[in-house]
């Protein structure tokens, strides 16, 4: 592993979490208002360019690695948008969702690990 | 709170769908991008080259099914609950491998998968408190 394709795996990583974040915002724009809001509008196409990028950069990854090696950080992106929800996004987060967030972030990466 | 929807349209039912299609497009993805790899190429790091397989197609196609059903399950269910459950996926698919392809799963997998397990079943009363709010 270089430091390349590290740097490559954390891009995808953190444009995968952010793009989660701009389509849950854009989808509570929609609870209280219309698909033609321009808010709706901006935040669903910063959440699909967000994931377009995170998916290029996991195709050209996997064509390079073994997914086996690739998915335990998926793992990560459990504990990210978690705790990115309940900051960003002002969610609740109560202890258990935080337990079971951290023990499938765990199980995840074991899982992957081979 | 709006009433919820039942049937195909309720958001559990969603959250699954949303869950098979992924781990279906997983499965083609790294099929099509095998079978197109390229590492010689330039831009082999930006995955275009995988464009080329019709299983990346397929997957495409998936995704999109899975986003479409992702979105919907956004507009009732806090990210922090249905994030971490529609990472079931990633017990699904190795499961899925030792039931229809007769792989062997080695003991360090058997321990992540019951963490996963566990882990859900945590999950399920904040999930139980969250039903009766709706």
């Amino acid at each position: 592993m270089t430091f390349f394709s590290l740097t490559l795996i954390l891009i995808a990583l953190v444009t995968f979490v952010a793009g989660q974040l701009f389509l849950k915002r854009a989808m509570e724009f929609v609870s209280r208002s219309s698909f033609r809001n321009p808010r709706f509008i901006w935040l669903l196409s910063a959440g699909i360019c967000s994931m377009a990028i995170s998916f290029f950069l996991t195709l050209g990854l996997l064509q390079h690695f073994d997914l086996s090696y690739l998915y335990p950080f998926q793992g990560l992106s459990i504990i990210m948008i978690t705790l990115l929800a309940a900051i960003v996004l002002k969610e609740k987060l109560t202890l258990q969702l935080a337990i079971g967030a951290l023990l499938i972030s765990a199980g995840v990466a074991l899982v992957s690990l081979s | 709170m709006r009433d919820r929807p039942s049937g195909f349209f309720n958001p559990w039912f969603q959250l699954a769908l949303s869950v098979v299609c992924v781990l279906a497009s997983e499965l083609l993805l790294k099929r099509g991008a095998s079978d197109t790899a390229n590492p010689a190429s330039a831009w082999s790091w930006t995955g275009i080259s995988g464009l080329a397989s019709p299983l990346v197609w397929w997957a495409i196609g998936l995704i999109i099914i899975s986003f479409l059903s992702w979105l919907y399950v956004l507009r009732y269910i806090p990210l922090t609950i249905a994030f971490p459950m529609s990472r079931v996926v990633d017990v699904l698919v190795p499961l899925g491998c030792w039931i229809f392809l007769g792989e062997v799963i080695s003991a360090r997998r058997w321990v992540g998968i019951a963490l996963v397990i566990i882990g859900l079943a945590v999950l399920a009363k904040p999930v139980a408190r969250f039903e009766e709010r709706l």
